[in-house]
């Protein structure tokens, strides 16, 4: 029954996005608004159908219908509820589904909030957006179906007996449901882990929110209604898409370095790459957008930008999902493949196609000229090549250079993570250093001396705090110049709250902090802007220190004796085998953990046996200026072997990261004035 | 950018500049157009520096067991292989930190890697390789029928010795293994009958 449920809401949510393309198209072109409205109703009603049947796939997880192939590939008796829940993004079919759902999500949103105040886009965004939908639908529904059952047809030879489809085929039988439970094969272990059961809607929420910036300004090119209407309506659409993909970039990053136990959590795996290039972009748009408001430049490249935000989107979905490039993250190779390029070539095509033709017309055409080199909308353009060139660089890494030697050499090339690591760093200084001078440049021209005089204070801040590290005993070079670059874009950004809340201070006579608070709710963009800078910081000063710093050793210990590492000691107390609640057996390790003599800790790392593999989970003592981090090797009652990893300040890249998720909070959460008046003074400070 | 451009902007200081001038403004800006001309192909020539040196340092032939077996020309070359793991040859060697184990050369062209690995491992006659990964940690993924992708090179002594290993146990996960899944509904059927 749940089957048919979601395979018919499924259908439906298809068919009312097809329908809503085409309406939305035709209304247009016959300027028949009664169409439009019909297509947006249409529109609007995926989301409920789509609830319905990602509904029927839950219901059906929870409640163990192992006839669902899905069900009985993700689950097993044993699994417990909250992974019967993940289940639905525990894998390709489900998660497609599941994407499908957050795509309408957006799009319900999008058309609710900005139908009224961006009607004569509507046409051409719906379609597109409902056009993106029908193909992921049409993908789920055709190549991909999470509702389809297992059969047995005994009039056939037997081995063909056994069927996997979703309508049921003539003349036969449902297996029996207890022997489909016996052999379900469960969720894959790597996969049990809180990073795991956010991280994945986290991402695709980011993914499919950079189709409403794409969508509306499509409509723009389309519609020829070029004013500043598309910027409005997508800039928040933007900051929310880029908060969520941002969320899933970190929270994919402490599950790999709670779970694969190597003490990293970037690899440059082309799947992370993958998800990392949209991101890069969606950077560079929500940096040059800026200039397009106050400005009137730039229109070609942020059309540029918001294309190639979807465009790297889609890609990255290709290349994560359809198997062809090789990768950790084994999503199986499968059908969808050709059908994704496909989409994804000709969206892209369409949208180049469109915004050649709005420049060839000399539509696109800039306000202003730039004058100076030192201007504010200067160095916007200078973080966004820095961004650009991250983005080829990393693009190059990960796909080019793997396609285009296989194409031409006939052997495939491929460079690895130092390799990465030489392209990127000297383009994150620069990043660095640009987000400290460009915040205190001004629009249009900058004096030289007036941005010397903003610096000195920062610049002899961080100064300050390069020598208090040289004092207390840090030589490394490399690390006192990155933490020296991180710092001064931290120092300007804090500087830049400060000077704005002094200046509010002297005008209004209010308190430190109330002033703070007037100047965050006045320029919620600026600040929280500043705050993501900040949070900016806090990452890359985690990353410096954790990978420069890192601490990595193995030991085998005696039952009692301890290790010494570095001003750690770690004390091997015990070791015992215990059954876990779902029958898998655990093997643990009871450490002593010591520093400076001082015992500050209990550990318990540990070996799980599942039925598909070991999977080893870490005992951690974590601080804000270390992690310490011990894999259980193996080991019996008397001996045990320890690989220990030492992590400084790993735990500033999570809370640089919740900083920026705040700062991004801020900048994008809604204004509390009433919308017209607001509007209105957005345009007369403009 | 160079320092001497910043100097001469400044020197003009463009701070008087308005949109109610645009005799002005022309002249300014060929002067700064070609300043920013400079410093476009400048960044575009170091980016591009950045990234040709990388990949010449850093690229490596991502070649099979058979070739790198074969072919001389690998011989102490840093490459990356990818190969089917024998469970039965794995040893780990806790006290030192080393990883053994021998891989079999994957065939080519393949549409279910599950299959592929079983078929690779089957096949007697396939071209086998020792492998040796030193302080590292017994990852959990390394088992019978895993791919292992390496990177490293193959020494004088015979073995490949990789600094880098990745694996996958696509039999382990995959959802749609045709033969792993045909053999559960005819139980079912002998269930129920």
């Amino acid at each position: 029954m749940l089957a048919e449920i979601g395979l018919v809401s499924l259908a439906l949510a298809f068919a009312l996005a097809v329908y809503a393309t085409l309406a939305a198209v035709t209304s247009r072109v016959r300027r028949n608004p009664a169409l439009l409205y019909s297509g947006r109703d249409a529109a609007l009603l995926t989301f409920p159908a789509l609830l319905l049947a990602v509904g029927a796939l839950i219901a059906a997880l929870m409640s163990e219908q192992y006839q669902m192939s899905y069900v009985w590939s993700v689950t097993d008796p044993q699994t417990p509820a909250l992974y019967r829940f993940t289940a639905l993004w525990g894998s390709q079919r489900g998660s497609l589904l599941f994407w499908s759902l957050l795509l309408s999500l957006f799009i319900f949103g999008a058309i609710s909030l900005n139908w009224r105040s961006e009607r004569r886009l509507m046409p051409y965004a719906i379609a597109t957006m409902m056009a993106t939908l029908a193909f992921f639908l049409g993908l789920s529904l055709f190549l991909e179906n999470p509702f389809e059952r297992w059969w047995i047809i005994p009039d056939l030879p037997e081995a063909e007996q056994v069927v996997e489809t979703a309508l049921i085929p003539p003349g036969a039988v449902a297996p029996e449901p207890g022997s489909l439970a016996n052999t379900a094969t469960g969720l894959n272990p790597l996969l049990r882990h809180f990073g795991m059961i956010i991280h994945p809607p986290m991402l695709y929420l980011g993914f499919v929110g950079f189709t409403i910036p794409f969508a509306f300004a499509l409509a723009a090119l389309l519609s020829g209604d070029l004013s500043t209407g598309w910027i409005r309506a997508t800039r928040r659409w933007t900051l929310i898409a880029w908060i969520f993909l941002s969320l899933g970039l970190i929270l994919g990053g402490r599950w790999a370095y709670d779970v694969l136990g190597w003490g990293g959590y970037w690899g440059w795996d082309p799947v992370e790459n993958a998800a990392f290039l949209p991101w890069l972009v969606g950077t560079a748009f929500i940096h040059s957008v800026m200039i397009q408001e106050k400005r009137g430049m730039l229109k070609t490249w942020n059309m540029v930008l918001v294309i190639a935000t979807f465009s790297a989107v889609m890609f990255g979905t290709f290349a994560t999902r359809s198997g062809v490039i090789e990768s950790v993250h084994s999503f199986a190779r499968s059908e969808i493949g050709f059908p994704m390029l496909a989409f994804w070539s000709v969206m892209t095509l369409i949208a180049a196609s469109a915004l050649l033709w709005r420049r060839g017309r000399g539509e696109l055409q800039g306000e202003h000229q730039f004058a100076n080199i030192l201007s504010r909308e200067s160095l916007f353009v200078l973080n966004n090549v820095i961004f650009i060139a991250l983005f080829a660089a990393i693009f190059w890494g990960s796909f080019g250079l793997p396609i285009v030697s296989e194409l031409f050499l006939g052997v495939e090339v491929t460079i690895g993570p130092a390799t990465f690591e030489f392209y990127t760093v000297p383009l994150f200084i620069a990043m660095y250093l640009l987000m400290g001078i460009a915040p205190l440049s001004a629009w249009g021209a900058t004096s030289l001396r007036r941005l010397g005089s903003a610096l000195a204070l920062p610049l002899a801040l961080t100064l300050l705090c390069v020598a208090l590290l040289v004092v207390s005993g840090t030589s490394v070079i490399v690390a006192l110049a990155g933490y020296g670059v991180a710092l001064f874009a931290g120092f300007v950004a804090i500087y830049e709250i400060f000077r704005g809340a002094r200046a509010r201070r002297r005008g209004g006579g209010e308190g430190w902090f109330g002033a703070t608070a007037a100047l965050f709710r006045r320029n919620q963009r600026r600040y929280g802007g500043y705050v993501v800078h900040l949070g900016v910081t806090v990452i890359g000063i985690g990353v410096i220190g954790s990978t420069i710093f890192q601490t990595e050793a193995q030991y085998t210990v005696a039952r009692g004796d301890s290790v010494v590492v570095r001003d750690y000691s770690l004390r091997f107390d015990n070791y015992f085998r215990a059954q876990a609640v779902d029958g898998r057996m655990m093997n643990i390790a009871e450490v002593t953990l010591s520093r400076h003599g001082e015992p500050i800790a209990q550990l318990r790392p540990r070996i799980d046996d599942y039925p598909q593999m070991p999977m080893t989970i870490a005992g951690a003592h974590s601080t804000l200026e270390n992690d310490f981090y011990v894999l259980l090797i193996g080991g019996s009652v008397e001996r045990a072997t320890f690989r220990i990893y030492i992590n400084p300040l790993i735990n500033l890249v999570w809370w640089g990261g919740i900083l920026l998720i705040l700062g991004t909070v801020i900048a994008a959460y809604p204004k509390v004035v009433p919308a017209a008046r607001s509007r209105k003074r957005e345009v007369a400070e403009s | 950018m160079s320092f001497s451009a910043l100097n001469e902007s400044i020197a003009g200081d463009m701070a008087d500049l308005s949109w109610e001038k645009p005799k002005n403004l022309q002249k300014a800006k060929r002067s700064e157009r070609y300043k920013f001309l400079v410093g476009g192909v400048l960044i575009l020539l170091a980016v591009l520096y950045l990234l040709v040196s990388g990949t010449l340092q850093g690229a490596r032939y991502f070649i099979t067991v058979n070739d790198v077996v074969s072919d001389r020309a690998y011989l102490g070359k840093t490459v990356r292989i990818s190969g089917a793991v024998d469970g039965e040859t794995i040893d780990y060697d806790s006290e030192n930190a080393i990883i053994r184990f021998e891989i079999v050369n994957i065939p080519g062209e393949f549409d279910d890697l599950a299959s592929a690995l079983r078929d690779a491992l089957a096949d007697a006659e396939a071209a086998r390789l020792q492998i040796v990964v030193e302080d590292e940690a017994m990852p959990d993924l390394l088992q019978h029928e895993a791919q292992a992708i390496l990177t490293g090179s193959l020494e004088a002594d015979g073995i490949f010795h990789a600094s880098e290993l990745l694996l996958k146990c696509p039999s382990r996960f995959e959802e749609t293994s045709p033969e792993g899944l045909s053999a559960i509904p005819e139980h079912s059927l002998a269930g129920s009958e």
